[in-house]
């Protein structure tokens, strides 16, 4: 039960090299890039989990970014609390939101499962955009017109560059959390949820209970993601979490592959990345939807595994041959 | 014992169980019947999938009331017509679904995998991931969860489906087996009347949701009426 398969120690490997080089190769506003990009793979890694071991389609993974978001730019400028606790509350409240959103979802699959997670994230969307994201005013939602007062990173990562490990350390707690849940009993519970729920409840699996679990892991992922870009930017706008963006994540999810961690860091490489390169090349940034539509399409015609899928069989078919 | 009594289930205006009674007292039962008969919604009403008014128990004790994933718990085991394991998860993990449900401490439960592997031949592709696996493996890993965590009844749902003669004999052989190493009552359903009359003491016949013959299995398959509502010959006087 304890043993890394060899994807795990590609990750593992992946993310050492990462977290050692990346920070150190990147400079200016490609560490904030990479810094947010991480937080999406968080994300994207809630949603994907949810579809390759439940086949469940949560749409509403980036508003639940926002809630975590939200909450910890509240808790920071409320209270002189530190980052790590401030990441917690974000990561614990918007894992209850999940089980709030995965109330009506529970009884639900398919597509009615996947508008009530949408319709979900446009509530908030509408929420994000009247009341905006607090930045150190005063009251409840905590809004001051101009200037926003300074976000507290953590005391161990105050630099663009420590905060990067940072986030990247945390990615990869992220993915560690889904495979231990993955190899243990709710990993089991799911997978025979995904089977069929009369299989599931023959095989004395309480559906209900293991469903809403996934969706409180998942939004617990959303929160801490949104908690920890809020502490990469300092401040966060509603534009950021729209309900679009979250059917965006789920579809590069799709394209990059449920099922595996590399699919995931995809998902957030090609949302986050991607469109900051043709920004760079003087592109239309909006070009990369095409991309992503004929990537989706590729997926879902060819490669039902996603791109990760692809690369993990290349390698895996290399391994045969030799 | 298995005790059904006035067990009844309505769809709308139709009757899928009218007032049946049968109590199993074989360690390995049949319920045969045509297609629509109500046998799968028997299985299905003693699963907890339905809800139906009458009575069900075991050795006395009612399990009408039970929610349906507290079952397995209490030693409920069900195979389904079509067998219903989890591709992503390895034999092993297919068995030790069912122990996560069922009390009882870690060395006792890997004891009681590991018996069950080595009885349905298993025990070499413990680790083998599901979806690799072909039919009749596939229906030994079901039969196979039905034997570990203590259960009390097993029910098989037309376990010989898509099998060849040789292995549904095998399988028949299995299903004889099960009484005898875990203690429980077998319930089988299966359109195969060789394999009901070669392992089940007693049988119940259902045609179009009524009982019309109990008793021991031979009886019943020469009973006249079965003949003309399972067999299709015209029925008699």
């Amino acid at each position: 039960m304890t043993k890394i398969t060899p994807s795990g120690w590609a990750g593992t490997i992946f993310f050492v090299v990462m977290i050692l080089a990346l920070p150190s190769l990147s400079g200016g506003q490609w560490i904030k890039i990479f810094t947010s990009t991480s937080c999406f793979i968080i994300a994207a890694s809630g949603v994907a989990f949810m579809y390759a071991r439940l086949g469940m389609v949560s749409l509403g993974q980036v508003a639940l970014m926002g809630v975590g978001g939200w909450i910890m730019l509240r808790m920071n400028h409320a209270f002189n609390l530190p980052f790590e606790i401030n990441l917690a509350v974000a990561g614990g409240i918007t894992m209850v939101f999940g089980w709030v959103l995965a109330i009506p979802a529970l009884r639900m699959r398919g597509l009615y499962l996947a508008l009530i997670t949408l319709m979900a994230a446009g509530g908030l969307e509408v929420i994000f955009s009247t009341y905006r994201f607090p930045n150190g005013g005063t009251g409840f939602w905590g809004v001051m017109p101009s200037v926003a007062a300074p976000f507290r990173r953590p005391a161990i990562a105050t630099s663009d560059a420590a905060y990067l490990r940072y986030v990247m350390l945390a990615t990869f707690l992220g993915f560690a959390l889904i495979e231990a849940h993955r190899r243990l009993a709710p990993g089991r519970a799911w997978a025979m949820i995904r089977r069929s729920e009369a299989a599931a409840l023959a095989s004395g699996v309480n559906v209900i209970y293991y469903k809403a679990w996934a969706f409180g892991l998942s939004g617990f992922l959303a929160g801490i993601a949104g908690g920890l870009l809020a502490g990469g930017l300092g401040l966060l706008d509603a534009a950021t979490f729209r309900a679009s963006e979250s059917i965006m994540l789920f579809a590069l999810a799709v394209v990059g592959g449920a099922r595996f961690w590399l699919g995931a860091v995809i998902a957030g490489v090609l949302y986050r990345v991607l469109p900051a390169l043709f920004n760079d090349w003087s592109l239309d940034a909006d070009l990369t939807l095409v991309i992503f539509g004929a990537a989706l399409l590729h997926a879902i015609i060819t490669a039902p595994d996603g791109l990760s899928g692809q690369i993990i069989g290349l390698f895996s078919k290399r391994k045969g041959q030799s | 014992m298995i005790e059904l009594s006035g067990l009844t289930v309505k769809f709308g205006g139709v009757n899928a169980l009218d007032a049946i009674n049968a109590t199993f007292n074989a360690p390995v039962n049949g319920i045969i019947g045509p297609n629509g008969a109500g046998k799968t919604t028997t299985m299905n009403v003693i699963s907890g999938f339905l809800k139906c008014t009458g009575r069900i128990a075991w050795n006395g004790q009612d399990i009408g009331q039970m929610p349906a994933h507290k079952h397995t718990r209490w030693g409920l085991r069900r195979s389904f017509q079509k067998e219903q394991i989890a591709d992503d998860l390895t034999i092993a993990e297919n068995l030790q679904v069912i122990l996560d449900a069922t009390p009882g401490s870690r060395a006792d439960k890997r004891a009681d995998m590991e018996r069950a592997l080595e009885l349905t031949g298993l025990t070499a592709q413990a680790s083998t991931p599901a979806g690799g696996l072909n039919t009749f493996q596939r229906r030994l890993t079901d039969v196979a969860r039905c034997l570990v965590g203590n259960p009390k009844i097993v029910k098989f749902d037309e376990p010989g489906d898509g099998l060849s003669r040789e292995e549904a004999n095998r399988l028949g052989d299995l299903i004889l087996q099960v009484p005898e190493v875990t203690g429980a009552t077998v319930l089988v359903i299966d359109h195969d009347v060789d394999l009901i009359e070669r392992i089940c003491v007693e049988t119940l016949v259902l045609d179009f949701g009524k009982r019309i013959a109990f008793g021991p299995t031979r009886a019943v398959l020469d009973d006249p009426h079965v003949k003309a509502a399972y067999l299709g010959i015209e029925d008699v006087e």
